[in-house]
């Protein structure tokens, strides 16, 4: 039989040690659920999928020494020499890695000469291998031509008119879903780029970036004095096929500064601060939840061994070892209880502050129930072996004079 | 009621074996208001604590009520505790946080009684003790005497057959030990078998008999004269 009002009553008597662990209850829960929130959205974010297979792709960033450098031909080389190495599946040029956290980005629009709003894009100059060599998938439209290609010197006015757009761009400036066909524009511009493929995603530059996923892929080669290319190998020749890439382009031009590495080194490093902030938050949340539980095992314990004599009268008058037990874990689950009901408002309170502030992501109900409901579990774990040692005090205490 | 039989109850340590009773028979008949008294050590309290089922003994055979006790299971044991056995303690073993009347409501919630029962009893004992106007104060707003009459209070709601005192006015000075010895007798008239553990010569011999245990036995100046007296018989 519960004792819910004697035990309320008792309770409000020594209403500061109970107040005090509901507090800490309260506190944790505020801090743990919205640390659980944060981690959420990191795990999420860097579960997204990219659009590319990551692990198969080699990413290869070169400047010539030279001055005069026939920048376009030394490209036409490259790519036919990494093309015929064996184990890779494709190459292209690119001017930006993708997630590498460096890119080109600009303002697009869906009917010309706008100066206001628009669609931020991150944008690719690149080529006909590329939908190839990155892996993605070509939901609509066609591919760029060789005949698509513009070879411009840089800061010279693009004559692009073709594009290929993610997904998300295309229904981010054409929401009615019809944007294949369909043409668009830079700020202030009138001549029209025409949308003539859409792929499935893409993730882009910038793996932070709140616009991530929107990217144009222009076929445009820049003549710049560097130069990027994308190489993909077969699954599982990744990196016998990047220490072919290597050794073959130094082979065919020494004379050039090179820089070799996985696409996925460059995505973990892309995402090292999200790795950092999971693992500290995860370690906080372990803490707190640990200290909370120490804190009511000192409590349960304290309380246990200050009302050893009450427990052995108890026991005296009746009281099995269940009903001992039973009293302790209850007692227990209504300062849970109380810290949890505290906790849930503070954690909404914190949470609001937090999104308000520093654009964190709201708190679901579900979420703020699963921690409250891991707090009490843990809270009952944590008085469960005091309860169970409370039961062991035999009812001969109440007859002992210590 | 209650008949002990060649009970022993040994406490061991890793070196040390201590004998608190040896071979100690006993037969309490239904009614009665025995005194217990020895000097401190004897094994009162061990005869106390094994009579109330607090704790097993280590050989011998204990009836309750004619039924056999040694070997009953913690649950058992509890229960039967709960319901045939009030007891009534030196330091009065009162619960600080609840007020009298949570306090008598104890051993009645385990008894699994529903709330309307508990109060009639608990109501009808207050009275029955003089507290009924206190019934929502704490112990530690009460006298000594009065609170050992919440004691009793709390040992007789059950309203058990059996009643085990353990120096009920030892923490008492001689007026409040007089009126709580006065309404111990007053319970036993009403049929309630009583077993009052004292120091006290003069408590003593106001019960029907006195037993003294000396070294964990009953003395053999008692067995003598009960020899003696059934002989006459």
């Amino acid at each position: 039989m519960l004792e819910l009002k004697p035990m309320l009553s008792a309770l409000w008597r020594n209403k500061i040690s109970a107040m005090l662990i509901a507090l800490q209850l309260a506190l944790t829960l505020a801090i743990v659920s919205n640390a659980s929130i944060i981690v959420q959205d990191r795990i999420e974010k860097m579960a997204r999928p990219t659009g590319m297979p990551v692990e198969d792709l080699i990413a290869v960033t070169f400047q010539p020494i030279a001055q005069d450098y026939d920048m376009h031909g030394a490209v036409l080389a490259d790519l036919d020499l990494l093309r015929s190495i064996p184990g890779v599946v494709d190459a292209t040029h690119t001017n930006q890695i993708p997630v590498s956290g460096s890119g080109s980005a600009s303002v697009f629009h869906n009917q010309p000469n706008q100066e206001i709003g628009g669609e931020v894009s991150n944008y690719y100059e690149t080529g006909p291998h590329f939908i190839q060599t990155l892996g993605m998938n070509l939901v609509a439209g066609r591919n760029f031509t060789p005949a698509d290609m513009q070879v411009v010197q840089p800061n010279e006015d693009s004559r692009t008119r073709v594009a290929i757009i993610t997904r998300q761009m295309a229904d981010a400036l054409y929401p009615d879903g019809n944007a294949l066909g369909k043409s668009f524009y830079n700020s202030n511009g009138t001549d029209p780029v025409e949308i003539v493929g859409i792929v499935e995603r893409h993730l882009g530059a910038w793996v932070s970036w709140s616009k991530a996923g929107n990217v144009i892929f222009f076929p445009r080669l820049v003549e710049t004095n560097f130069k990027r290319y994308m190489v993909r190998a077969e699954p599982g020749r990744r990196d016998e096929v990047l220490k072919a890439v290597e050794k073959q382009l130094a082979e065919r031009d020494p004379q050039r500064v090179m820089h070799i590495e996985t696409l996925a080194e460059r995505l973990e490093r892309s995402y090292m601060s999200d790795n950092v902030m999971v693992k500290v938050l995860s370690a906080v949340v372990t803490l707190l939840t640990f200290i909370v539980a120490l804190g009511i095992v000192g409590l349960t314990v304290f309380w246990i061994n200050q009302r050893r004599k009450q427990i052995g009268v108890r026991r005296a008058l009746g009281a099995t070892r269940l009903n001992i037990s039973r009293y302790f874990l209850v007692e227990n689950t209504l300062i849970a209880i109380t810290g949890v009901a505290l906790g849930m408002a503070g954690a909404q309170i914190a949470n609001h502050f937090m999104v308000s502030s520093y654009s964190q992501p709201a708190l679901s109900l579900p979420v703020l129930l699963v921690c409250a409901l891991i707090l009490v579990s843990v809270s009952l774990a944590a008085a469960l072996v005091p309860a169970l040692r409370a039961a062991n005090i035999s009812p001969a205490t109440a007859t002992r004079s210590v | 009621m209650l008949k002990m039989h060649n009970i022993r109850k040994s406490y061991r340590t890793d070196t040390i074996e201590t004998h608190a009773l040896r071979d100690f028979s006993l037969e309490v008949n239904e009614g009665e208001f025995v005194s217990v008294t020895g000097p401190s050590g004897s094994g009162k309290t061990t005869f106390l604590n094994i009579a109330g089922m607090l704790e097993t003994p280590t050989g011998g055979e204990y009836l309750l009520d004619g039924d056999n006790v040694s070997h009953l299971n913690d649950r058992q044991r509890s229960r039967l505790r709960n319901e045939k056995i009030g007891f009534i303690f030196q330091g009065f073993n009162l619960i600080p946080d609840l007020n009298l009347f949570d306090n008598i409501d104890v051993p009645l919630r385990y008894r699994g009684f529903n709330s309307k029962e508990r109060r009639r009893r608990i109501e009808k004992v207050l009275e029955q003790v003089g507290l009924s106007a206190r019934a929502k104060h704490l112990p530690s707003q009460l006298s000594g005497g009065q609170q050992q009459r919440v004691a009793i209070a709390r040992a007789l709601a059950g309203e058990p057959r059996f009643l085990l005192a353990d120096e009920p006015t030892g923490n008492l000075d001689s007026l409040m030990a007089r009126q709580v010895m006065e309404l111990l007798e007053f319970i036993n008239e009403w049929g309630t078998t009583i077993v009052m553990v004292t120091h006290d010569p003069d408590l003593a011999r106001r019960a029907h008999r006195n037993i003294q245990i000396v070294d964990g036995q009953v003395s053999d100046l008692q067995r003598a004269v009960a020899a003696a007296e059934a002989a006459t018989a």
